[in-house]
C-alpha cells in the first residue's frame, strides 16, 4: 500500500494527476493568444512549490525548454515569411509575423512542456504504471518499464566500470575526435554483449517464479482513488466547460 | 513469416526491450562523456529490432522517447520516428538486409530517408523547426541561405541523420556479428546472423 | 513408479553438434536429496533444465525419451504448473532477482503475486520464510544493492515461498565465499528436513559427502554411475570419470591401498578421525597426520 504523504496534488491518483495535465494541453489549444500558454508555466511551477519539487521543474524548464525556445525565436523572428519589417541589418530583416508566430509557439512549447514535466515531477512512474495495469494494461508492459528504470542506473554504472577498465588498458578518452571516437566502440560492445546475454538468465528467472502463468495477477502494491480526486476531476470539468463556453461566446 | 504479434513478443524479446532502452539512453551519455557529434542514440533500438524483430523494435523505441521524456517533454513527440526507425530495421533484417557491410550501408540510406520523413514535420509543425541542439545552428545557416524553413529543415536533417544512422547501423551490425549463435539461436529473426 | 523418472532420454541443443544429454536411466524418489557431480561440461545444468522442462519449453531444441514428473510427462506440463511443482535455483546471483522490486520483501513476494494468491495470504507466507531463513534484516533492503551471498539467499526465499516439492538447484554457491556457501547449505538442510526433494548440482564434494543421500555422476552427458552416497564417494573410479572426491575419501583410499586395515572408507571429517582413531597399523609404519 502506497504511504499517504498528506500533500493533496501527491496524493492524488495518477491519471488525475494526469488530467491536470490534460486540461493545460487542451486548454493553450483552445484559449486565444499567447498570454494563457505563457501563463500555464507560473502556473506549473507554483503547483510545483506546493508540492515540493519547485527546484527540481525550474531546472528541468531551464534546461530542456531555454534554449529551444531561444532558437525558436532567433530562427522565426528573422526568417518566418512576413511584410512587416522592422528592423534590418545585411540580409537579415526582423518582422512583426514572426515574433507573434514565435510567441505563440513558443507559450504552447512552455505550457505543455510544463504541464508534462510536473506531471513527471508529482507522480512516480511506479504509480502510472500500476493504474494502468488497473485499467488493463498487460502486466508484461509494467514488468518492461519498471526494468527499464532499474536496468538504466545499473548500465550507466557499468559503462563507467568498462571505461575505467579500458582507460587503464590503455584506450584513450581524451584528446581529438578520433581518439575519443576510438574510445566509443570498445566502451559499447562489452556494455552491450553483457546485458544482453544476462537476459536469457532473467527469463529463466522469471518463469521460476511463474512470470507467465496464465492466471489473474496480485499485487501487493495498491493505490486508490480517493473522494479528493473526484472533487479534482469534477473542478477540471467544470472549469473547461467555463473556457469553451467562454470562448465560444466571445 | 505472418505469426502475428504473440509469436513476436516472446519472454525473451520482451526482455530485451529494457537492455534497448537504457542502450539508448546510455549511449546518449557516452557521446556526451566522449564529444562525439552524432546521437547514435537509436543503436538500442535497431539491435532490438535486428534480432527480435519489427514490432518489439517499434516498442523499444517507443518507449525510450517516452522515458527520456520524463526529464525532457520536448522528445516525446519524436517517439514516432524512434518507433518508425525499430519497424523499419526490423523489416529490413527479415528481408536479409544485414548480411553484408555493403547491404547495411544501402539500409542506412533508405532509413535515412524514412527518417527524415518522418522527422521534418514534426520538428517543423511542433517546433518552428527548432531542436534545441547543435542541428539547429546548421539548419540557421540554411535558413540564412535564403532556403525556406521545410527545405532547410530538411537538408540539414539529411546531413547529419545519414551519417547518424549509417554509422549506428554499422555498430550495430558489427556487435550482433559478435553475439554467440547459441543466443541468437534463442530470438525469432537471429538465425540471419549466425556464423554457420 | 518413482517421483521423477527419466527413461532413455538424450538431448540436443538447437545450435550445435551433437547430443548434450544420451540416454539417461534415472529414477528420484520422494523426499530424497541427490547429487549430481562431474566435469564442467558434462551435463549436469542441461539435466538441471531437463527437470525443470526448460528445456524443452524454453530451450527448445531436440528432447528425446520420457521426462516423467509425478507420472506426467513434462512437454504436457504448463510453464505456471511447473513453477509451483518444481522450484529452480541456478548459479549467478545477479540475474536471479526480479529487477522491478524496491525491496526484499517485495521481491519473494513476486512469485505468489504471479500466482494470484490473496495479497493477506502472500504477506503472511512470505513472513513465515523471511522468519525460516532468517533474513529479517534484510527486509526492506533494495534487492539490487545486495551482495551475491545475500542476493542468493533471497533467491532461495523466492523460490521456497511458493512452496515447490522439488527443488532442483544448480550449483548456487559457486560464485560465493565459503561463509555464503555454509548459508546456503543451511538453507538446503532447511528444506530437506521439510521433505522436499532436493537435486543438487555442486562442486563443492565435502559439503555433498555430508548432506547428499543419492549421487548421480555425469561423464559427456551421460550418468556413468549412481548410488547412495556412501558407494558412490568410496569408488576411485569416480576420479577416472573427471569427477571429485572428499580429501577424507582420499585419506581412506590411499590408506587402504597401502593394505591398512582402514574397514569402512571414510567420507566426512568426523568420519575420517574415527577411521584414523580405531586405525590398527601394519608394523613398522608410522600414521600421517594430515
Amino acid at each position: 500500500m502506497k504511504e499517504k504523504s498528506n500533500n493533496l496534488l501527491l496524493d492524488l491518483y495518477p491519471s488525475t494527476k494526469f488530467l491536470i495535465t490534460l486540461f493545460i494541453i487542451i486548454t493553450v489549444f483552445i484559449v486565444k493568444g499567447y498570454l494563457y500558454g505563457y501563463l500555464m508555466v507560473p502556473l506549473c511551477l507554483l503547483l510545483a512549490l506546493y508540492a515540493k519539487v519547485f527546484k527540481e521543474l525550474l531546472g528541468l524548464l531551464i534546461k530542456t525548454l531555454l534554449v529551444l525556445i531561444t532558437f525558436i525565436f532567433l530562427i522565426q523572428s528573422f526568417f518566418y515569411p512576413g511584410d512587416t519589417i522592422l528592423w534590418s541589418w545585411s540580409f537579415l530583416s526582423l518582422r512583426q509575423e514572426g515574433i507573434d508566430f514565435s510567441l505563440l509557439l513558443t507559450s504552447r512549447i512552455g505550457a505543455i512542456g510544463s504541464a508534462l514535466l510536473l506531471f513527471f515531477r508529482i507522480t512516480s512512474v511506479k504509480d502510472i504504471v500500476y493504474s494502468l495495469e488497473q485499467l488493463g494494461l498487460p502486466s508484461k508492459v509494467t514488468y518492461v518499464v519498471l526494468s527499464t528504470l532499474t536496468i538504466i542506473p545499473e548500465m550507466k554504472k557499468l559503462s563507467m566500470t568498462i571505461m575505467d577498465a579500458q582507460k587503464t588498458r590503455g584506450v584513450e578518452t581524451e584528446g581529438n575526435l578520433r581518439v575519443r571516437a576510438k574510445a566509443f566502440l570498445p566502451t559499447l560492445t562489452p556494455l552491450i554483449l553483457t546485458s544482453v546475454a544476462s537476459t536469457e538468465e532473467r527469463a529463466i528467472t522469471l518463469e521460476a517464479r511463474a512470470f507467465t502463468a496464465p492466471v489473474k495477477k496480485t499485487s501487493l502494491y495498491r493505490i486508490e482513488k480517493t473522494k479528493k480526486d473526484t472533487v479534482v476531476r469534477i473542478l477540471l470539468l467544470l472549469l473547461l466547460i467555463v473556457i469553451i463556453v467562454w470562448r465560444v461566446a466571445l | 513469416m505472418k505469426k502475428g504479434l504473440k509469436f513476436d513478443f516472446t519472454l525473451i524479446a520482451i526482455l530485451l526491450i529494457p537492455i534497448g532502452v537504457a542502450i539508448n539512453v546510455v549511449i546518449s551519455q557516452l557521446v556526451q562523456v566522449l564529444r562525439i557529434p552524432l546521437y547514435l542514440d537509436a543503436i538500442g533500438t535497431m539491435l532490438v529490432a535486428m534480432i527480435a524483430g519489427p514490432w518489439v523494435g517499434l516498442v523499444t523505441g517507443g518507449l525510450t522517447n517516452v522515458i527520456k521524456s520524463i526529464f525532457s517533454p520536448t522528445e516525446l513527440p519524436f517517439a514516432i520516428v524512434s518507433m518508425v526507425i525499430g519497424l523499419t530495421v526490423g523489416y529490413f533484417s527479415i528481408k536479409k538486409m544485414f548480411t553484408s557491410v555493403g547491404k547495411t550501408i544501402i539500409a542506412g540510406v533508405i532509413l535515412t530517408f524514412i527518417v527524415i520523413i518522418v522527422s521534418t514535420p514534426i520538428s517543423v509543425i511542433l517546433f518552428g523547426g527548432s531542436t534545441g541542439d547543435s542541428s539547429s545552428a546548421v539548419r540557421a545557416i540554411f535558413l540564412a541561405s535564403g532556403q525556406g524553413i521545410w527545405k532547410s529543415v530538411f537538408s540539414s536533417n539529411l546531413l547529419i541523420e545519414s551519417i547518424d544512422k549509417i554509422l549506428s547501423l554499422l555498430i550495430t551490425y558489427t556487435i550482433v556479428k559478435k553475439m554467440s549463435d547459441r543466443y541468437l539461436s534463442k530470438h525469432n529473426y537471429g538465425q540471419n546472423f549466425l556464423d554457420s | 513408479m518413482s517421483f521423477i523418472q527419466l527413461k532413455n532420454v538424450s538431448y540436443k541443443y538447437p545450435i550445435g553438434k551433437g547430443d548434450v544429454l544420451k540416454g539417461i536411466n534415472v529414477k528420484i524418489e520422494k523426499g530424497g536429496f541427490y547429487a549430481l557431480i562431474g566435469a564442467n561440461g558434462s551435463g549436469k545444468t542441461t539435466f538441471c533444465n531437463v527437470l525443470r522442462g526448460f528445456v524443452p519449453h524454453f530451450y527448445k531444441g531436440d528432447l528425446r525419451g520420457d521426462v516423467l514428473i509425478d507420472g506426467k510427462d513434462i512437454r504436457e506440463w504448463e510453464m505456471g504448473e511447473l513453477a509451483q511443482k518444481i522450484g529452480f535455483v541456478f548459479q549467478n546471483p545477479f540475474t536471479q532477482i526480479s529487477g522491478v522490486k524496491e525491496t526484499v520483501f517485495e521481491e519473494i513476494a513476486f512469485g505468489l503475486e504471479n500466482l494470484g494468491v490473496d495479497v493477506d495470504i502472500i504477506i503472511q507466507k512470505v513472513e513465515e520464510v523471511i522468519g525460516l531463513l532468517g533474513i529479517d534484516y534484510l527486509r526492506d533492503k533494495n534487492p539490487q544493492e545486495l551482495s551475491g551471498g545475500q542476493k542468493q539467499r533471497v533467491a532461495l526465499a523466492s523460490i521456497i515461498v511458493m512452496e515447490p516439492e522439488i527443488l532442483v538447484i544448480d550449483e548456487p554457491t559457486s560464485q560465493l565465499d565459503p561463509r555464503g556457501t555454509e548459508e546456503i547449505f543451511k538453507i538446503i538442510e532447511l528444506m530437506k528436513l521439510k521433505g522436499k526433494t532436493i537435486i543438487l548440482a555442486e562442486h563443492k564434494i565435502e559439503l555433498i559427502a555430508e548432506k547428499a543421500e543419492q549421487i548421480l555422476v555425469f561423464q559427456d552427458g551421460e550418468v556413468v554411475m549412481q548410488g547412495t552416497t556412501e558407494e558412490i564417494l568410496t569408488d576411485p573410479q569416480v576420479l577416472e570419470y573427471g569427477a571429485a572426491l572428499p580429501q577424507y575419501a582420499l585419506l581412506g583410499l590411499e590408506m587402504k591401498k597401502r593394505n591398512w586395515e582402514v574397514g569402512q572408507i571414510p567420507l566426512t571429517e568426523q568420519q575420517a578421525i574415527t577411521t584414523v582413531k580405531g586405525l590398527s597399523h601394519p608394523k613398522g609404519e608410522q600414521v600421517c597426520h594430515s
